[in-house]
């Protein structure tokens, strides 16, 4: 099992107030999974999403990441796995503004503490991958905003993380674009990577394989998504 | 993490913005380039006194009446004593075993003239035999003084190489006449140049016989006494011998104390130190503020980067940075910041202090050290108020910074 999730709860003090964000949620994912946690703004996603990512840690409960109890690790630990595990895609794209292309997808193979020259070869690699080998050199707003996107998901896979957890991936591009980019979170998922998608748009959950809906701290829905069929092809094969 | 790379970014900020990025530095670029400053002044004038000082008088010590005087009542004092004469020099000169020389002098200040021409302000230099040995004086042309010439007050000069360009430009000034205020003087020698001492020239004096100094210009008042040892071990024997000597001749009881003064070189040299001590205390403390500001300065701009690029951060953690991580790319941008104000300081410093030795008296000399005590100075100041910028980065919660906007 990649995430063992039991009985997670994650409360806030907003003033004097308590706000439960996660409310006793329990969740499995296997390797290889390609997942969408949906829900309206408040239902407890973003919440979940940070803690899976590792940016946060429960008030309660118990989340397993490969059999590690994250609940226990200490902040430099909580980076390490970062680096190591996930790869972040966030809605904004945030890439470093004055680095170009090639240097903000080396950024997780500087903090995993890679020689240079090793950096660079990888990052081409990634970039090669997501088809912007003549990009490199290019700042991100020398790049149209599925270019960036592109980066960012380059620079999430570069480190080899277990999962890829996307927030919002499409939630600033247009439509056209917002496709280009889902292409590319099937062909990772098909080559072997776990996808976790975080949205509120039905229309991109639909690509996932399993869809899980949340409301008001509590998972709602579990099931296989019925628009699309079959299992992950290389855990088929 | 990647030093280069943290440098990169705040030469990278400096470049973009150079007049924010000057005014910024400005502090460091004061404090460091004063300091450098005035280690070059002091370092200059340290060596250049040394050296003419401790060159000039090697080996030499003075009596007078008066000494040292730095205060009105120690003068007042001072005046009640008893003068020294050129019999206490002819005294000591008898006595002592291992001085060299002694020379009753006098200075005095007086025009010197020939036909039309007026050289004002000249030093006339009472001198008796042997005083080139003493003032360390060689002759170009003609001769010294000698002991016929004092002891027969003979209306006899020999002058400094500047009043003879002044007076004979181009002549040979040797068996002329010159006038010294009433009275004329035969000229016998002309000295080699010693070129200046602190903007003074060392050329522009005439020296006549103690005892003619003595029946035109002082009848009456103190002469000095400059005593030279045999060598460097000798000196404090004839200091105290000469002491001795003087104390007998005061009729000075054991427990009095010295109705005279007895100086070296080394008295001078502690005064001047003294007073450069006093204006490098003073300069020293004028690059700590400029320092401490510059620093602060960089701080509030390294408080305003982390806020501005807190954002930057959350993206750097959520991308496996740790905390030293982070700790290390602040303080490394801080410190290249005010790396960067030393240097600029450190060339400012450079660049006055040589204009200073070229354009004043004052030498100067950049010592070597002193540019990598700048170095340094400007490295600690970015560290130290870098580290408190570094720290409130560091210390960043991921999820609120990447929710920065």
């Amino acid at each position: 099992m990649l995430i063992a999730i039991r009985d997670l709860h994650r409360v806030y003090q907003v003033g004097t107030e308590e706000v439960h964000a996660l409310n006793g949620v329990s969740l499995d994912i296997e390797r290889n999974e390609y997942l969408a946690i949906m829900g309206p703004s408040g239902s407890g996603k973003s919440t979940l999403m940070n803690i899976v990512g590792c940016l946060d840690t429960p008030s309660a409960g118990s989340y397993k990441l490969m059999d590690r109890e994250i609940g226990a690790l200490s902040d430099d630990e909580l980076a390490s796995i970062r680096n190591q595990e996930i790869g972040f895609v966030f809605q904004t794209f945030n890439l470093l503004p004055r680095a170009d292309a090639l240097h903000n997808v080396e950024l997780p193979l500087i903090y995993a503490g890679l020689k240079h020259e090793e950096r660079r070869r990888r990052a081409k690699e990634t970039l090669e991958l997501v088809g912007l080998g003549d990009r490199m050199k290019h700042r991100p707003n020398e790049l149209s905003g599925g270019q960036r996107q592109r980066v960012a998901i380059a620079r999430a896979l570069v480190n080899g993380p277990s999962i890829i957890l996307a927030d919002e991936p499409t939630g600033n591009l247009d439509s056209a674009t917002g496709a280009e980019i889902m292409a590319a979170f099937e062909r990772i998922w098909e080559q072997g990577n776990t996808v976790i998608l975080v949205t509120h748009e039905a229309d991109i959950a639909a690509h996932a394989r399993r869809v899980v809906r949340m409301r008001d701290g509590r998972i709602e829905g579990d099931g296989p998504n019925p628009g699309r069929q079959g299992g992950p092809p290389v855990a088929a094969a | 993490m990647n030093l280069r790379e943290s440098m990169g970014i705040a030469l990278g900020a400096l470049r973009a913005n150079k007049l924010r990025s000057f005014l910024t530095l400005l502090g460091t670029i004061i404090g460091v380039g004063s300091v450098i400053f005035v280690l070059s002044v002091v370092e200059g004038l340290n060596r250049y006194v040394s050296e003419k000082i401790l060159n000039a008088g090697a080996n030499v010590f003075w009596i007078d009446k008066y000494g040292l005087i730095t205060s009105d009542e120690a003068f007042q004092e001072a005046q009640k004593r008893p003068d020294i004469t050129i019999e206490d020099a002819d005294a000591l000169r008898l006595t002592l075993r291992h001085a060299r020389m002694v020379v009753a002098m006098a200075d005095a200040t007086a025009p010197v003239r020939q036909r039309n021409k007026v050289v004002r302000g000249v030093g006339i230099r009472g001198r008796g035999a042997g005083y080139d040995v003493v003032d360390d004086l060689a002759i170009d042309q003609g001769r010294h003084l000698t002991e016929f010439d004092d002891r027969r007050r003979q209306m006899v000069c020999v002058i400094g190489p500047e009043i003879a360009e002044e007076l004979f430009p181009g002549l040979e000034a040797v068996g002329r006449l010159v006038r010294i205020r009433d009275w004329t003087f035969e000229i016998v020698g002309v000295t080699k140049a010693k070129g200046k001492l602190l903007g003074e020239s060392q050329d522009r004096f005439v020296a006549i016989p103690i005892h003619t100094f003595q029946k035109y210009w002082q009848a009456r008042g103190s002469f000095y006494i400059s005593i030279k040892s045999v060598d460097q071990p000798s000196l404090p024997v004839v200091e105290q011998e000469a002491r001795n000597v003087m104390r007998a001749r005061h009729h000075l009881p054991p427990g009095r104390a010295d109705d005279f003064a007895l100086s070296t070189a080394e008295t001078f040299l502690e005064l001047y130190r003294n007073i450069t001590g006093g204006v490098f205390a003073l300069m020293i403390g004028v690059a700590v503020i400029s320092l401490v500001v510059g620093g602060i300065v960089i701080m509030n701009i390294m408080l305003v980067s982390v806020t501005e690029r807190t954002r930057e951060i959350g993206v750097r953690k959520a991308l496996g940075a740790r905390r030293r991580d982070i700790l290390t790319q602040f303080l490394a941008e801080a410190s290249t910041l005010s790396l960067a104000g030393g240097l600029v300081g450190i060339g400012l410093g450079v660049v006055f202090a040589l204009l200073i030795g070229l354009v004043s008296p004052l030498p100067s000399a950049v010592s070597v050290p002193s540019l990598f005590l700048g170095l340094a100075m400007s490295g600690l100041v970015g560290v130290f108020f870098g580290s408190y910028p570094a720290w409130r980065a560091s210390r960043l919660d991921p999820i609120e910074a990447l929710r920065y906007e």
